[in-house]
């Protein structure tokens, strides 16, 4: 009896080696399984402006970087009026990507996000400082916490159409913003060619109308965060936009969605709008002459200083519940690391928050064969110095959010542009409102 | 009883077997043919609704899950703001007028395609296409027509010189405009149902009565309001509530024409609802404002059903 005894060695052993054979065995018999084991990152874009970064992002640079860290990358793509619901369906089912990208600052998702404290800190280490914007606009401080990340923005310049504001004195475009109202008039006169700044319910109004407070020394919040919109500064802003819609626009601008600007510039309507470089890439491709006509110009001066916004922040969220976290905080680092080729697939739509990424941006843009001349985008050469976040001196917050996506400033220009309200009331009106939604985010924490 | 006819019986009693229960007794027969339709509103419209409900009564954000009970504070927080107030004027405006002209001219419809004339199939199928068409892709068509740049109806307009450039209407810039847009393209979506609701109605009307009527003298007008009206009210008002419902709480024409500008003009409660609780992140507020005129609609729902019920005629 002693021979059939197993000792604890032998019991080990071929315990060990039936295991060893088991996962072995199972993983050539059934090449499913060897497959499952490889791990998995789902990663929720936007549909970008510029199809070819799409092209680059989805069948070369995921490709790419999965083969590299043994992950199946798979990438959606979402029209930008779905992000945010989106982003509510996956909170509410906590499921979903590892990866979200919004174009906007996401303060709202805070808690339901992963700190990317240590991303940003790697990517530093790395490729050296990011910019204010970025910061301002995934950072919350009140909570401490990088509620996201930001790789990339668009900058939002000047677009003016150069052949009609050299016949008023102005080829390189307007310096400031009343010559965009004095020259705009003129143009608009003698032309027919209105300026094209909406004064509508859409994202490119928000922006447009900030890009004037700002420029007048007027803010939703102090640096602190705390509400200074009813202000003279406001008030003056404001009175500006009503003179600029009553001498140099037309009703259509309360009719526009974030594309009526683009599609007017392209169709040779309007003398000037506040975009991205999505207008002339387009010209470029689809109306050679129209692009010619077409050129940029920096942030307009106002009154207090010469401020732009960034068009569109490229913010990834990592949720709390995403099944891959170490997987999306390593594609973010190497991604960012690596901004160039987005920069260059994107065609130069997204600049790098983190500017050592693109050490040949200047030399790129200044020589771009698409463009009309090849120096057409030089002016963005320190687009880094003058583009800022919403919400400006303060950082995006939640409540700044809402005040974005609720439309109450654009309701406000309007309104008063429009003369349906006095713009003392047209203020009153916003700051009442602002109020109650700074109230309700500071109850819930957040700010 | 012949071969076959027993043989059916042999076949039926012995498939029968089984469920022949459920088959013969109506309290479970009932209940059981209606289950999936009842299961299917308690998940798709019951759930979300009492969701809702929670959702308004807390603090709810899009990005937070913690749900901390809040009373009333969301609604009386809202009540208040200009924004809100404007949106449940204009949500008023929107639904009523919106129903007003749908019913007179579902009525039209409906006792014109009730006639005999030729054609008539193709008649119906273009008054049914609008509603057959996804609604979000016929907006986005009334979107450029009503286009400040590429508008048809301007252009037209313009190539009969009846405008020039610089008199363009702006259809969704203007206010009053912008509000008769929205409308005339929900009507045009919400016909199609109010004119087979009511052509099932005028269907049904015996026609001895319109011959009667008839040989009496009655005047097509005395048709209408003595006969015809008062024999279809009952169906006019499932048409009206229905469609006072839809109007109430959709917004996909005001989201795609003009997410409720000019300056909120054309704002209404669901489609403030959506800009506050999904793209603000104020969940609990949002909620709270979509679920504002519930008390309202559910009470108006059970009065027409009631009246309905009252005109009956059997």
């Amino acid at each position: 009896m002693a021979e059939e005894t197993v000792s604890r060695r032998d019991f080990i052993k071929a315990t060990g080696a039936g295991a060893l054979a088991t996962g072995i065995g199972a993983n050539i018999i059934i090449p499913g399984r060897a497959h499952a084991a490889k791990k998995t990152l789902k990663i929720l874009n936007w549909v970008h402006f510029v199809p070819p970064y799409d092209e680059w992002f989805n069948k070369k640079y995921t490709k790419e970087w999965g083969e590299k860290n043994d992950t199946e990358v798979i990438v959606d793509n979402i029209g930008v009026a779905g992000v945010n619901p989106r982003a509510a369906a996956e909170v509410s089912a906590q499921k979903g990507h590892d990866l979200f990208l919004f174009n906007w600052p996401p303060p709202a998702f805070e808690e339901q996000t992963v700190d990317l404290k240590d991303v940003y800190q790697e990517v530093e280490r790395k490729v050296g400082k990011p910019i204010e914007l970025a910061v301002k606009s995934t950072y919350n401080p009140k909570t401490k916490k990088y509620y996201a990340f930001s790789p990339s923005f668009t900058p939002d310049p000047v677009n003016y159409r150069q052949d009609l504001f050299s016949q008023v004195g102005l080829p390189n475009g307007p310096r400031t913003w009343e010559e965009v109202r004095t020259a705009g008039a003129k143009i608009k006169k003698q032309f027919g060619n209105p300026v094209g700044i909406g004064l509508a319910n859409e994202i490119d109004t928000g922006m447009a109308m900030r890009t004037i407070m700002y420029a007048f020394g007027a803010h939703e919040q102090d640096a602190a965060g705390n509400l200074t919109l009813n202000s003279k500064e406001t008030l003056e802003a404001i009175k500006f936009v009503k003179a600029l819609y009553g001498e140099t626009m037309t009703a259509e601008v309360f009719t526009w969605d974030a594309s009526s600007n683009n599609r007017a510039m392209l169709a040779g309507k309007c003398s000037l709008a506040l975009n991205a470089i999505s207008i002339t890439r387009t010209a470029e491709k689809d109306n050679p002459d129209i692009s010619r006509k077409i050129q940029l110009t920096k942030a307009l001066r106002g009154p207090v200083r010469a401020i732009g916004l960034e068009h569109v922040m490229q913010c990834y969220a990592v949720w709390k519940f995403a099944e891959n976290i170490d997987g999306a905080k390593k594609f973010l680092i190497d991604y960012t690391t690596d901004f160039r080729q987005a920069f260059v697939a994107g065609e130069y739509y997204d600049f790098p928050c983190f500017p050592k990424t693109v050490p040949d941006l200047k030399k790129l843009i200044a020589n771009d064969p698409k463009a009309h001349p090849a120096d057409k985008y030089k002016v963005l050469e320190d687009v880094l110095d003058w583009a800022t976040n919403v919400g400006y001196p303060g950082y995006a917050t939640a409540a700044v959010d809402e005040i974005f996506s609720t439309w109450v400033l654009n309701v406000m220009f309007a309104k008063a542009a429009s003369g349906a309200v006095s713009p003392e009331d047209a203020l009153k009106e916003a700051d009442a409102a602002a109020k109650r939604i700074f109230g309700k985010w500071k109850e819930k924490g957040l700010i | 009883m012949g071969t076959l006819e027993r043989e059916a019986v042999v076949v039926t009693g012995a498939r029968r077997g089984r469920f022949s229960f459920l088959v013969d007794r109506e309290e479970w027969l009932g209940p059981l043919m209606i289950g999936p339709a009842v299961l299917y509103i308690v998940l798709v419209v019951g759930f979300p609704f009492f969701l809702a409900l929670f959702y308004s009564v807390s603090s709810v954000t899009a990005g937070s899950r913690t749900l901390e009970f809040v009373g009333l504070k969301n609604f009386i927080g809202v009540v208040g703001t200009t924004k809100f107030q404007t949106s449940l004027k204009n949500t008023f405006i929107f639904a009523f007028v919106s129903q007003a002209v749908v019913i007179v001219l579902a009525t039209v419809l409906a006792l014109a395609l009730l006639k005999d004339f030729k054609g008539k199939w193709v008649v119906r199928f273009l008054i049914l296409l609008p509603w057959v068409a996804p609604i979000s892709l016929g907006t986005i068509g009334w979107l450029w027509i009503l286009d400040s740049i590429y508008s048809v109806i301007n252009w037209t307009l313009e190539a009969l010189g009846l405008i020039s450039p610089e008199t363009w209407p702006m259809w969704l810039g203007i206010p009053h405009l912008a509000m008769g847009s929205v409308i005339t393209v929900h009507v045009w979506r919400l016909l199609p149902l109010a004119t087979v609701i009511l052509l099932g109605g005028l269907s049904s009307i015996p026609a001895d009565i319109h011959d009667a009527a008839a040989v009496d003298g009655a005047s097509f007008w005395r048709h209408l309001f003595q006969i015809t009206m008062p024999l279809v009210r009952p169906i006019m008002l499932v048409a009206l509530l229905f469609g006072l419902v839809f109007a109430f709480t959709d917004m996909i024409v005001i989201f795609v024409l003009t997410r409720g500008g000019p300056y909120d003009t054309t704002q209404v409660l669901a489609s403030l609802a959506f800009f506050t609780g999904i793209q603000g992140g104020d969940l609990a507020e949002g909620a709270a404002i979509a679920l504002f005129l519930f008390p309202l609609l559910l009470a108006a729902a059970i009065v027409f059903l009631r009246i309905a019920r009252r005109a009956e005629v059997t």
